[in-house]
């Protein structure tokens, strides 16, 4: 019987197989304690939230404080999950390209760090961080000497005005929004790129009433309004200079011209991109970059699983590796905290993100309802299934540990001490309530990740007495479906980061009751005068007084308006090569500090 | 990779009498007492088999498991819903570490839990699996029946009927072998759920399974019936068939009493491969986000979920992991034994 003996060999390697698994799992997990390391990680954002201060002349002038320890040569490999969608500055507002943007393009303005983590606001092409006149309404930047981008050419304020100007025109459509609609003001509203149809490219320029520029190194914007925060808008990587003789509109996509310390020397969408160190970039007028390593060699297309095993086992090219947005798979950073080399090689903080489950206010009318939901979710598994301790913290409240004016203490809903939900209180506040508003319809992003999310929202509401209708929304277009106004959900999971260190870009963004529109981040769709009236307040006030409008501001919306129950802060968690020197975490970035590397060993 | 059932010397040994030794099947090589039916010898050649009977007592064990899912759990105390590593109820008795992985020996392994708890959410393996088993056993054993039945009726009148009839049958199969399974799914369900299912509404689970059902039956029968009628084509042929023809039998008759015996094994052995692929095609599409949706149990992505989790916490994918294997194992070689039983000289 020839077919029995070979079905009894079958037998013997499956019962190994199950016997090597059996062997491997037989340790007892007792447990280990990271409460203590997840305090630590409070106390550090704390510094993140510090307000940003201006820094003058002396401070904006290069070069860049050394890094301890730091030499020169080797070339670094970034692994990536997805290719970069934009190169051209002016459709930068992602992340990904942003980090790649810090070590491509100058812009106007910069954002230095300290190594504690200090934020200020330098002069970049500007020899300051810029005058301020006319209370707010008027600002003026002088540009430095001798700055030229990669080709050689001289850039000057004709150049600043052009990639200001290009921003109206219509093929730059992703990146950041502030600093046209500023410009052009009440007026052009509700279209922005009306104050100038053709972008600057058909001859036609910004009148000098809006930005001016008397000669070649002087740039001056007028506002209608006051708006303290231009020089942070203007560090944004989505504003970095453009020079008028390079620009070759759609094209410069694939291939921008460089202005900082690197350039490109290849790119393959979606496959790799090689950074070569620019020449024409001079140290001496760069208060923040460095050019310690010859290249960089990004790999797009490596999965985070991937990146973390490489990064773990650390051998050959990735020792000089590091991770540009990803971080460490969640199921993987057990594996990290617990081997003391690797936990070393860790660079974590908080992200900016908030996360929430939003109501949506035209069909949750009661504010009763929201408080008891409010009360009866249950952060905690919702953080478990973001990888646990290390993935996110709960959060008590709307600002997130990386925004100036953050306050770990205000909770008053108490999750910070029943993160698990308070049942009894939720329960008391259901009581009464008619059974037809109990019936809540929350919407999901139909991913592994979202049925997760699905389940924890599901069993925290339904166990306080919520006839919870989860529906599920195509994962690609989630965001955008949540986004429609007449959406026929209830609720729905959002998050939503700062673009600079400001409330005002939370708040105005996410509760302004103006902004309500189609596609909008308001997705509670929250119009209350008095909040639209503070949020107008602190946008022209200068910081401290408006910190104090923006805590009123978040006060009231959290205990009279209620528009979302605050989930968790999400944080980072990146890893990098044993061989890669100055590795820090960047406060502005939220992600590995990328100017500030070097190779230990080249 | 079946030849026709029977090799050869095989003509139709009798007359056609009524039940007894109607059947073309080789009843001469065994024991010359009196007849016995097919079935009969079968049963007789089965039960000799040991491999087959322990594969078949095998998988009825599994849908006994299956069946009986909330008396297991009833007895283990646990169901397959509660979060008991994130349950403020069950705080006291914490299963899970801070990494979200179970606390306590080989995945949580407890008098409680006794398959152990599944990462960050620390819910009940046992009761995922017994009730995962019990969605994708029912589900794949019903998209399989309907699939072989239909495949086989089309495949029956292809072949026998030939000519035109074939031509169509033929083309109406090609037509439906063009179509991709998953992507076309993929594609379909949502706008199935948006048109039938108010948007306030939550899609339920039985319209899952039913749209599920329909569509992998849909296009799932081609493969059955091409080979079915690749089957009967050499069947028809056959001096039995010609001779039950002369004798002026039924097309039915013949269909039914002479082609139809000939071709069970294909069909068993096609059977017992698709039910078991079956199930993992359940599995992915709850994975696509088109399937079953979390928390209800599915075997498929059970395991699916415990091979990520295969470095830090193996013994997660242990249990639904051997289970599967066990299963897909015992009804391969159950339909080998069945195939060995009516056919004792194929596969030798």
């Amino acid at each position: 019987m020839k077919s029995f003996s070979s079905r009894r060999a079958q037998a013997i390697v499956v019962a190994i197989a199950a016997g090597s698994l059996a062997l491997t799992g037989c340790s007892e997990n007792k447990g280990t304690n990271t409460g203590k390391d997840s305090k630590k990680d409070q106390k550090e954002a704390s510094v993140q939230s510090k307000a940003v201060t201006y820094a003058d002349a002396a401070g904006s002038t290069g070069p860049a404080k050394d890094v301890a320890g730091a030499q020169s040569g080797g070339t670094i490999t970034v692994y990536q999950e997805a290719g970069l969608s934009h190169l051209d500055p002016g459709q930068t507002y992602v992340s990904d390209a942003g980090q790649v943007a810090n070590l491509l393009f100058r812009r106007l303005t910069q954002f230095q760090e300290d190594d504690k983590g200090n934020v200020s606001v330098a002069g970049d092409l500007a020899t300051d961080s810029g005058k301020m006149s006319d209370g707010g309404k008027t600002w003026t930047f002088t540009l430095k000497d001798g700055i030229k981008d990669a080709k050689g050419n001289v850039i000057t304020s004709a150049d600043v005005r052009h990639t200001v100007e290009r921003q109206f025109a219509k093929f730059i459509f992703d990146g950041p929004p502030y600093l046209q609609t500023w410009l052009a003001g009440d007026k052009y509203a509700k279209d922005y790129r009306k104050l100038l149809p053709g972008g600057g490219f058909d001859g036609k320029h910004l009148p000098k009433s809006v930005l001016d520029t008397p000669d070649d190194k002087t740039v001056i914007f007028h506002f209608d309004q006051a708006r303290p925060d231009l020089p942070q808008t203007l560090a944004m990587a989505g504003y970095a200079i453009v020079p008028t003789k390079d620009d070759t509109k759609e094209k410069y996509d694939k291939a921008p011209v460089a202005t900082g310390p690197y350039k490109i020397q290849s790119y393959k969408n979606g496959k790799s991109l090689v950074l070569v160190k620019n020449t024409n970039w001079d140290p001496k007028t760069d208060s923040v970059r460095h050019q310690y390593v010859d290249g960089f060699n990004f790999q797009f297309g490596v999965t985070e699983s991937t990146q973390t095993k490489r990064l773990i086992a650390d051998q050959g090219d990735d020792k000089n590796a590091i991770q540009l947005t990803g971080g460490v798979e969640a199921t993987q950073i057990q594996d990290v905290i617990k081997n003391p080399s690797v936990n070393a090689r860790v660079t974590k903080g908080y992200q900016p993100y908030v996360m929430q489950l939003t109501f949506n206010l035209d069909r949750v009318k009661d504010l009763k309802v929201r408080q008891a939901i409010t009360y009866a979710v249950n952060s905690k598994s919702l953080i478990a299934g973001e990888g646990g301790v290390y993935g996110g913290d709960v959060a008590p409240n709307y600002f997130a540990p990386t925004l100036p004016g953050y306050e770990a203490k205000y909770d008053p809903y108490g999750r910070l001490a029943t993160p698990q939900g308070n049942i009894a209180k939720a329960k008391e506040l259901l009581k009464s309530i008619p059974a037809s508003e109990k019936k809540v319809v929350f919407a999901y992003a139909n991913s592994e990740n979202g049925q997760k999310r699905k389940v924890a929202i599901e069993d925290a509401l339904t166990k306080v007495g919520f006839n919870v209708v989860s529906k599920e929304v195509d994962a690609a277009s989630y965001y955008e479906q949540i986004g429609k106004l007449d959406n026929p959900y209830d609720m729905y999971i959002s998050g939503w980061g700062q673009d600079w260190p400001s409330p005002g870009t939370v708040v105005t963004p996410v509760y302004d009751g103006s902004q309500v529109s189609d596609g909008s981040p308001n997705y509670s769709h929250v119009k209350d005068p008095k909040v639209d009236a503070l949020i107008k307040k602190a946008l022209s006030e200068q910081p401290t007084e408006a910190a104090k409008t923006w805590k009123e501001a978040q006060h009231y919306l959290m205990e009279k308006v209620l528009p979302a129950a605050p989930l968790w802060y999400t944080k980072q968690f990146q890893l990098s090569g044993s061989n890669v020197g100055g590795a820090r975490y960047g406060s502005v970035s939220s992600l590995i500090d990328i100017n500030h590397l070097f190779l230990k060993k080249s | 990779m079946t030849s026709p059932a029977k090799a050869e010397g095989s003509g139709p040994s009798v007359a056609l009498e009524p039940e007894l030794e109607s059947k073309p099947t080789p009843a001469k090589e065994e024991k010359k007492l009196e007849g016995r039916s097919p079935g009969q010898l079968m049963w007789q050649r089965f039960k000799r088999d040991r491999t087959g009977v322990i594969c078949a007592v095998v998988v009825i064990f599994y849908f006994v498991v299956a069946l009986g899912a909330p008396l297991l759990t009833k007895l283990s105390g646990t169901d397959p819903y509660t979060l008991y590593g994130q349950d403020p109820t069950y705080q006291d008795t914490p299963v899970l570490d801070d990494f979200g992985l179970p606390l306590g020996y080989f995945g949580g392994l407890s008098g409680t839990h006794w398959f152990g708890v599944e990462p960050q959410y620390g819910r009940d393996i046992f009761a995922m699996l017994v009730y995962g088993m019990r969605t994708s056993l029912f589900m794949a054993l019903g998209v399989t029946v309907l699939m072989m039945v239909t495949g086989i009726i089309l495949g029956l009148i292809g072949g026998y009927f030939g000519g035109r009839t074939d031509y169509w049958i033929g083309r109406v199969t090609d037509f439906f072998l063009a179509f991709p399974q998953q992507l076309f799914f993929i594609a379909f369900m949502p706008v199935v759920t948006a048109f039938f299912v108010d948007p306030r509404e939550e899609t339920p689970t039985y319209f899952r399974a039913l749209a599920m059902l329909i569509v992998l039956w849909v296009l799932g029968w081609m493969g059955m019936a091409r080979l079915v009628r690749s089957t009967v084509l050499s069947l028809r042929e056959r001096e039995f068939v010609e001779a039950a023809k002369v004798s002026g039998a039924s097309p039915w008759r013949i269909v039914r009493k002479e082609i139809l015996p000939n071709v069970v094994t294909p069909i068993l052995v096609q059977f017992t491969y698709t039910l078991p692929s079956t199930i993992l095609t359940i599995a992915f599409l709850s994975f696509a986000g088109v399937g079953f949706v979390e928390p209800t149990p599915d075997w498929g992505r059970l395991f699916a979920n415990g091979s990520k989790y295969a470095e830090q916490d193996p013994s997660f994918i242990f249990f639904p992991g051997v289970a599967l294997v066990i299963f897909v194992l015992a009804f391969n070689l159950l339909g080998d034994s069945v195939r060995d039983a009516f056919d004792p000289k194929s596969g030798r």
